[in-house]
């Protein structure tokens, strides 16, 4: 039965519609098991000293904006998906909190230069179709980013314990990972896992400065600036 | 969204600046309207309140 429903080939899955639709379509179920934010998160919100904007990219259902919106004047969460969006606003009716919601692409972003002091863009990388829209994406963040703005990146590892990769790899690999909804029905999302040297690469290509990097519960995470020499 | 928000938003393809015309709005919140480049002209609708800023080639419904 698996089969028959995963006939479509990872060209399909990666499409950004598809993975839009995939989202709207399991943006109830997803949301209700992301009730808490990361740790990862709360440590990076922690080192921050805030600023006038924050931006939670690829928000989901706004966990993170909502930790943001504790640091920063105006936080702002940006998803694909609609579906996602809407359940970010109501849990911002729920636990009465107060962000922006853009429902936008990662790698076109609808904000200025120069404008976020604080980013959040943890796993939603590895959704982007292809390493040209994954890197387009990164410089994005750099561009949005102000001078002393700050950012924390993630994205799912070769090191996962579901994966049978070799964590020392040079490059990563694409797959599709499946979403059980409640009755049972499997919905495949797109994924590129990456080893965690090809991840600081594809931030270096980005032009953003890495401060730190490291790989906690599974998953790549870096600290990053703006680069100070941009034209 | 709230108005303030333009003080940010920017045309996701060429990066000007937006143009906001509002439908209905609740005191500062603006539930629907459009926002337009003021340099190429695309128009991104604001619906439910939440900006649809994606790239036109993104808006189209998607095959489920």
């Amino acid at each position: 039965m698996k089969d028959d429903q995963q006939q479509d080939t990872i060209d399909d899955h990666r499409q950004p519609a598809r993975l839009r639709a995939v989202y709207d379509d399991i943006a109830a179920h997803f949301s209700e098991t992301r009730a808490y934010p990361w740790p990862e998160v709360e440590t990076f919100l922690d080192s921050v000293s805030g600023g006038a904007v924050g931006l939670d990219l690829g928000c989901g259902n706004g966990r993170h904006t909502e930790l943001l919106d504790t640091v920063v004047k105006r936080a702002v969460g940006c998803d694909v998906s609609r579906g996602l969006l809407h359940e970010a606003m109501t849990k911002m009716t729920e636990n009465n909190w107060e962000g922006q919601l853009l429902h936008g692409n990662a790698a076109t972003l609808p904000l200025d230069a120069d404008t976020v002091d604080v980013g959040v863009y943890v796993a939603t990388l590895h959704h982007l179709p292809d390493k040209e829209t994954r890197v387009e994406s990164l410089r994005e963040l750099s561009r949005v980013l102000s001078a002393s703005g700050r950012a924390l990146v993630s994205a799912w590892s070769t090191a996962h314990d579901r994966f049978n990769a070799d964590a020392d790899a040079k490059t990563g690999f694409e797959t599709t990972v499946d979403w059980t909804l409640p009755g049972g029905e499997t919905v495949p999302r797109f994924y590129y896992i990456y080893t965690p040297t090809e991840f600081e690469r594809d931030l270096e290509a980005s032009g953003l400065a890495v401060d730190d990097s490291f790989v906690s519960s599974g998953n790549c995470y870096a600290t990053v600036r703006a680069t100070a020499n941009r034209q | 969204m709230d108005e303030d928000l333009m003080d940010i938003l920017c045309c996701p393809l060429d990066k000007h600046e937006l143009e906001l015309d509002v439908d209905e709005r609740d005191d500062e919140e603006i539930l629907t309207g459009t926002l337009t480049c003021t340099e190429c002209g695309e128009v991104y609708p604001i619906e439910d309140g939440i900006p649809n800023m994606l790239p036109p080639d993104m808006r189209e419904e998607a095959p489920a």
